[in-house]
């Protein structure tokens, strides 16, 4: 069973919006999170600097634009979740997945360092899938 | 035993605890929908009350960063469909699928809506429900097996790879190799960064063959469709576990997305319910890519 958090905020981006410098103070850019990640040397990040690509995380979760290395690794996060756990602020309250989660959408929507990549296509799919397999009565009741 | 289209969905309970859950199967795995059946009669077997729940009308909103109200929006209606189910219905537990609707709920839904209900993986569940399900795994599953996992999930939420062994491990004959655990929690998370998805499929399909494997097992629906792919070469079949689990209750349950991408047609039928020209230009691209190795 998953504890869940309750009602910290209005809406979920409402608590987006309220954890994002929340978390970002919370972090210490040590770089424990980066160098735990097995995403970075995907994209050509294995040698980067890890204080100064995690100085930019916490640049970025405030809705500020972060330096290219800090875009390019939260835009590969794959959530495998080994920053949580890596992270010496955890016991503080510090989920290192969210931070970077954040900084991603901040990416994508305030700063537009990233470029977004909605599939308009992605709901008419799988309700096509659905149609082609799923009975009448499962329809009805599942969707 | 076959499980179809047509099969009653409804299967005798070991136990009447009949506690009522709802079974959030999330958005994609309605490729796979003999999985979904699967699972709503394992949990029945366990003594679950199911009633299930998915697609776009319960999206979670997690793959919709880039339209943060939108996703926000989603979130609290599904939340709230769920303190529905669980006010006027008694579902007080919702049961997940879908790693990545699990986490959201988890980490950016709950936070952001008031919840009435709990929130449990379905392998947790069912682990947690062994020695009920135990009885009816009576057909020897004579199969070498490398359980396909990712490290995602299972280090900050569920420890589902553990689990799906543990229920595997309860089938009379099989043999399980746990392989490497791959970044990200799925294979559908690795696709958007060049190479990682084909340096995981790559090295799942070597250890298979490394480990003299007949069968390579998924956990999850996008591993499934990623890997199905390959269902065949080199000897190897590909199934998910809850394959498996059903294959030694001595349920056939054929796996049609592994057939449609191994060229076998959808029922005309089908396909005309469907609508042919969404299933020309949806469904059939899909079918027919390439597989990732």
């Amino acid at each position: 069973m998953t504890k869940l958090q309750q009602d910290k905020a209005a809406s979920s981006q409402a608590f987006l919006a309220d954890a994002g410098p929340a978390l970002a103070d919370l972090c210490t850019a040590c770089g424990a999170c980066f160098r735990a990640c097995p995403m970075a040397d995907h994209v050509g990040l294995g040698g980067a600097d890890s204080t100064a690509v995690t100085h930019g995380l916490r640049v970025l979760a405030r809705g500020l634009a972060g330096p290219a290395e800090t875009v390019t690794w939260v835009g590969a996060c794959a959530k495998s979740g080994l920053c949580v756990e890596a992270c010496p602020e955890k016991s503080r309250g510090l989920d290192a997945m969210l931070l970077v989660r954040i900084a991603r959408q901040q990416a994508l929507g305030s700063t537009k360092q990233l470029a977004g990549k909605r599939d308009p296509t992605a709901f008419p799919r799988v309700k096509t899938f659905a149609r082609l397999q799923l009975t009448d009565e499962e329809l009805k009741k599942w969707l | 035993m076959a499980l179809t289209d047509a099969s009653p969905l409804t299967g005798p309970a070991t136990t009447a605890n009949n506690e009522r859950i709802t079974f959030w199967f999330g958005c994609n795995m309605l490729r796979h929908a003999e999985m979904i059946r699967l699972s709503i009669l394992l949990l029945e077997k366990a003594g679950y009350d199911v009633a299930a729940a998915g697609g776009p009308a319960y999206c979670c909103g997690t793959a919709h960063d880039e339209q943060p109200k939108a996703a926000s929006t989603m979130a609290g209606r599904t939340v709230q469909r769920f303190n529905q189910a669980a006010v006027q219905d008694g579902r007080g537990t919702v049961v997940t699928w879908c790693p990545s609707c699990h986490m959201h709920m988890a980490d950016i839904m709950s936070p952001g809506n008031k919840t009435q209900f709990d929130v449990a993986h379905v392998t947790e569940i069912l682990a947690a429900s062994a020695d009920k399900l135990a009885p009816f795994l009576t057909v020897p599953v004579k199969r070498r097996v490398l359980l396909h996992r990712h490290a995602g999930f299972a280090s900050t939420h569920v420890p589902v790879n553990d689990r799906v062994a543990s229920l595997l491990a309860r089938i009379p004959g099989i043999e399980i190799v746990e392989g490497t655990a791959h970044p990200g929690h799925m294979c559908s998370a690795l696709a958007a960064v060049p190479g990682a998805l084909k340096k995981a499929a790559t090295e799942t399909w070597e250890s298979a063959k490394a480990g003299n494997c007949d069968t390579l097992a998924t956990i999850f629906h996008s591993c499934h469709r990623e890997m199905v792919a390959l269902d065949g070469r080199d000897g190897i079949s590909v199934r998910n576990w809850v394959h498996l689990v059903a294959e030694a209750m001595g349920i056939e349950a054929a796996d049609a997305y592994r057939g449609w991408r191994h060229g076998t047609a959808p029922d005309i039928a089908a396909i005309e319910k469907a609508d042919p020209a969404l299933f020309e230009k949806l469904i059939a691209p899909e079918l027919r890519k390439p597989a990732s190795i």
